[in-house]
């Protein structure tokens, strides 16, 4: 028995052949490693998301800390910041001496973290008392004062007078990038 | 003048069985080219997500970084600030009992008050009245205590009490 191929039948057989190779060197050569790579981004990309979930959980952990702090600190930290205002500062405390008066700032030294402006303050009372409540008084001011040794109290007829240096503390703080965001 | 019985078939340069393949093959290929792009696509996206997530967990840390700063800082302010405070309260505090301290009859015409050290000027009726209610008290405060007389033309004692607090003894006890 004799078998005959056409020659139309060679034809499509070796384009068969032709384009079975084609899409076997396409899909192993250009294909397979794409999904390779399309895998791989997925898998890093999961991988970071989830680093970025979980420094994202310790950002607003971290944010909800400092805006807490910040919401029981207001005082301080607005005291630290404001500039001391000698005008403002005798008036409000005043009421406490018959007389006071302060010295100008001294030019900031430096202590720790924070600049420390030094005044002299002079004041006439007519009992202790009126110290002790400018004591009290002057922990709820609008800056952060401290009230330094030396201290010195003389008679004067039927007053006191006192005279005593404070100090001022102020923020020496750099400006900070997530002060602009919350 | 026709020499066959039937039409001639029109003969195409293609022939069906062709079209057919060349068909499949398309489509095959058609189909290997879309899931590349697809692939493709995708692969670009999540390098770009990817990107994207990489700069914002830097953000992220840098603006941690920045906060937990801030919150030492305020930290630092709040323990400073309740250390003024207290030290304004323990003035306050300190000041009150030395007055408390004197008795009526000793009369204070002048108190320095240093860090360790304090300093009176007044006039009293006599030493005993001195030495009993007032130097006894001081000497339980202070370490070291010095008092110099001066007798006055009504028959009193001005006098000039110094006390001393010595830090390493204080820093033992």
């Amino acid at each position: 028995m004799k078998f005959h191929i056409s020659r139309q039948m060679i034809y499509i057989l070796s384009l068969s052949i032709v384009f079975l190779i084609t899409v076997f060197v396409f899909a192993f050569a250009v294909l397979i490693p794409m999904g390779k790579e399309y895998r791989v981004a997925r898998m890093d990309t999961k991988k970071i998301s989830y680093q970025v979930d979980m420094i994202q959980g310790e950002y607003d952990k971290v944010y909800k800390n400092l805006k807490t702090l910040k919401a029981d600190n207001r005082h301080v930290i607005g005291a630290y910041t404001t500039i001391f205002n000698s005008e403002r500062f005798s008036k409000i405390h005043a009421q406490h001496f018959e007389s006071f008066s302060l010295s100008q700032l001294s030019s900031p030294t430096q202590e720790d973290d924070f600049a420390v402006y030094e005044v002299n303050t002079s004041t006439l009372i007519n009992s202790p008392q009126g110290f002790y409540d400018f004591l009290d008084a002057v922990n709820k001011s609008d800056n952060i004062v401290s009230v330094n040794f030396p201290i010195h109290f003389e008679r004067d007829a039927n007053l006191i007078k006192s005279s005593f240096t404070m100090h001022v503390y102020a923020a020496n703080k750099q400006e900070k990038k997530s002060d602009k965001e919350l | 003048m026709r020499n066959s019985f039937i039409r001639p078939r029109t003969k195409s340069l293609i022939s069906p069985e062709f079209k057919l393949l060349f068909f499949f093959f398309s489509i095959t290929f058609a189909m290997l080219v879309s899931s590349y792009g697809f692939l493709k696509i995708k692969a670009v996206m999540y390098e770009t997500t990817r990107a994207e997530l990489i700069n914002k967990s830097e953000i992220l840390k840098t603006d941690i970084i920045n906060m937990n700063q801030e919150i030492a800082f305020i930290k630092i302010e709040k323990q400073h600030a309740e250390g003024v405070y207290t030290g304004n309260t323990v003035l306050k505090e300190s000041i009150h009992n030395l007055f408390d301290l004197v008795p009526q009859k000793i009369t204070l015409s002048k108190a320095d008050l240093k860090e360790d050290e304090l300093i009176l000027y007044g006039i009293t009726p006599n030493k005993e009245v001195y030495e009993f209610l007032l130097l006894a008290p001081l000497r339980s405060i202070f370490h070291r205590s010095y008092t110099s007389y001066y007798a006055m033309e009504n028959g009193w004692y001005s006098f000039v009490s110094k006390n001393y607090l010595d830090r390493e003894l204080a820093v033992v006890e």
